[in-house]
């Protein structure tokens, strides 16, 4: 009992300590002054200047744009990546494998981020037209994505029944089949994980995207950061605020999506 | 497998009205497709109403970018991959490129209103004939000081700040440059200088003025100076005058002995694809009216001496923040001292700082 108030404690302070800050930031938001130092009265005024500043908006809509659509081909690569990883028979292949992996998780984003503006600037010399923007932006998204994708798949993978599959197959199974109706959904809370770590670091990454940014594409953090400059005015708290309320909006999806399964199964159990 | 077809389903449908969403700000924001202007700017340092303006006017349409360093700006110009039309640099930034061939010679005969930039704004040390850039924005290091507690004349001389009065009061902006310079023009000398003996010098001279030191900061300075939990500092004017919107007690002076000025330049990298729209934008930029416009905006001291004629008179006659060209004359930029000099000021940075 004592122990557990203890935990209770611990667990209110970390929350207070986590959360008071960004509260902090989007009370400011609603300010009327110019400044955090004070508070001087309820206002809209900042989100007003938000929505009238079309070029913020617009990076706004881009940062999500490339974070869903990072997270998606992230996923999809790391799905592959991890069958591969798993299914790989040589021992020495396998373990080169993964830590060529992990090697891309523990390197610091600031060297991902310059090995990948030389690549791009030498790309760009070899193809005409290429040049930094979205695209260049979305692969080192879609690269350093990949390896997480990949680390919350594969220990379920690993964990995975061998004879589900055999099973599979003496039924009648082909390899396609296989894989969606047995592997696919085994896999799937890895996947739903995958996909959100691929997509909250896509969308806060700072270092590598500010090397591979360009031709008028920004994203939100590199955008706030070059802003700091002058101090950050209440426009930016607005901008926080509703990045936030987006984010409750995601997390009520990722407990809708990972829910919904659990629930029917329950369903099922019943009415069998 | 249902679940998994409904997220990918679900991310689809978002991607799909999210590059809706895009393309339809895109559209409203400009004429897509038409030739484009590539601007390279320090966040938040133009007006976003002069876009819209320069759009319509010439046609091109802008892509703009922004940095939050020099040094970030430089690397990403020198590697190269971007074909940036228009950027930036600071004045040692703007020496070090030019010392690099990373910006390009602009043609005299293809700017117009080169006539309204202030006398003592050109030619400086940089780049002594104006012959690579065009000063955007200029400040300069001062004092800053809250009346309810100090003087104008406590403070009107760099000398003045090793006073017992002052003890443990001065807040300082955290720059190796800045806290060394301002040793070095207490003691007379120049704030470029190399001399190893002449930075001892105000190095020994700096360590006396430890125990008036409050702390040494960044931007937090701002905050505590206009909550009046410090009341004296070293600041540079921009931040000066942010702070003095928002307390009246607050004043910004600058030391008789002379102070170190900065400027922000326009400047044409040599990658830039679309020269034509970089020469247009930098002659929209000297117009004075733009001009104006962007230093209220902003808040910084506009080098245009046409536009400080249409800036209200509050602005236009405060001379902390729009000296005497004569004051101005005495100011010095800092130079790019190369980098084991660099070093060398760091280093008794760091001493003086750690040391007690």
């Amino acid at each position: 009992m004592k122990k557990n108030k203890i935990a209770t404690l611990y667990l209110t302070v970390m929350f207070i300590v986590l959360y008071l800050p960004i509260f902090y930031l989007i009370g400011f938001s609603f300010n009327a002054g110019q400044t955090m130092n004070k508070f001087t009265g309820f206002s809209l005024v900042h989100f007003q200047e938000l929505f009238s500043d079309s070029r913020l908006l617009l990076i706004l809509l881009e940062t999500f744009l490339l974070a869903f659509l990072s997270a998606l081909l992230a996923t999809l690569v790391g799905i592959c990546g991890t069958l591969w990883i798993r299914y790989t028979k040589k021992k020495v292949t396998k373990n080169a494998l993964l830590a060529a992996n992990n090697l891309l998780l523990v390197s610091p984003d600031v060297i991902i981020g310059a090995s990948f503006l030389i690549l791009f600037t030498v790309l760009g010399k070899v193809i005409s037209g290429f040049n930094l923007g979205f695209l260049t932006v979305l692969l080192s998204h879609v690269a350093f994505s990949v390896p997480i994708v990949v680390l919350m798949i594969l220990p379920q993978l690993e964990k995975m029944n061998e004879s589900l599959i055999f099973a599979a197959q003496d039924l009648g199974a082909n390899y396609w089949q296989t894989l969606t109706n047995v592997i696919l959904p085994y896999l799937t809370p890895g996947i739903i994980a995958g996909y959100f770590m691929a997509f909250t670091y896509s969308l806060d990454d700072f270092a590598v995207t500010f090397f591979v940014t360009g031709g008028g594409f920004t994203t939100l953090s590199v955008e706030i950061y070059s802003r700091a400059r002058q101090g950050v005015s209440l426009e930016v708290n607005a901008l926080s605020t509703l990045v936030f309320v987006f984010a409750l909006v995601l997390v009520a999806g990722y407990y809708w999506i990972s829910q919904d399964g659990s629930s029917s199964r329950k369903k099922r159990k019943k009415r069998g | 497998m249902k679940k998994l077809q409904t997220l990918f389903l679900g991310v689809l449908v978002i991607i799909a009205v999210l590059f809706a969403g895009v393309l339809q700000l895109k559209k409203q924001t400009g004429m897509s497709g038409a030739e484009t202007v590539n601007i390279y700017n320090w966040g938040d340092y133009l007006a976003p109403d002069l876009i819209t303006k320069f759009e319509k006017e010439t046609g091109y349409k802008v892509n703009y970018d922004t940095f939050d360093s020099n040094e970030a700006m430089y690397t990403k110009i020198k590697q190269g991959g971007t074909s940036y039309d228009i950027t930036v640099p600071s004045d040692y930034m703007t020496q070090k490129m030019i010392k690099e061939h990373l910006v390009t010679k602009l043609s005299a005969d293809k700017i117009k209103g080169l006539a309204n930039i202030g006398p003592a704004y050109l030619n400086r040390s940089f780049d002594p004939h104006n012959q690579y850039s065009i000063p955007y924005f200029w400040g300069t290091l001062g004092i800053i000081y809250n009346d309810k507690f100090y003087q104008k004349t406590d403070v009107d001389h760099w000398s003045k700040l090793w006073d017992q009065k002052f003890r443990n009061q001065l807040m300082f902006i955290d720059g190796a440059r800045e806290y060394l310079g301002v040793g070095l023009l207490t003691l007379g000398y120049s704030q470029n200088t190399t001399d190893q003996a002449k930075l001892l010098e105000a190095s020994a001279k700096l360590r006396q003025l430890k125990p008036n030191i409050k702390a040494i900061a960044a931007d937090e300075i701002k905050m505590y100076l206009a909550d009046e939990e410090g009341r004296v500092a070293v600041e540079y004017s921009g931040e000066a005058s942010e702070m003095l919107a928002e307390n009246s007690h607050l004043h910004y002076v600058i030391p008789q002995e002379g102070t170190n000025v900065w400027f922000d330049n326009l400047v044409i990298p040599r990658s830039a694809q679309n020269k034509k729209g970089a020469y247009a934008f930098i002659n929209f930029m000297l117009r004075p009216e733009n001009a104006a416009r962007n230093a209220r905006y902003i808040g910084y001291s506009t080098p245009n001496q046409a536009a400080l004629k249409l800036l209200p008179a509050k602005i236009r006659q405060n001379q902390a923040f729009y000296p005497s060209q004569a004051q101005l004359r005495k100011m010095e930029v800092y130079q790019d001292l190369g980098q084991k000099k660099v070093q060398e000021y760091n280093d008794l940075y760091l001493t003086l700082k750690i040391k007690k």
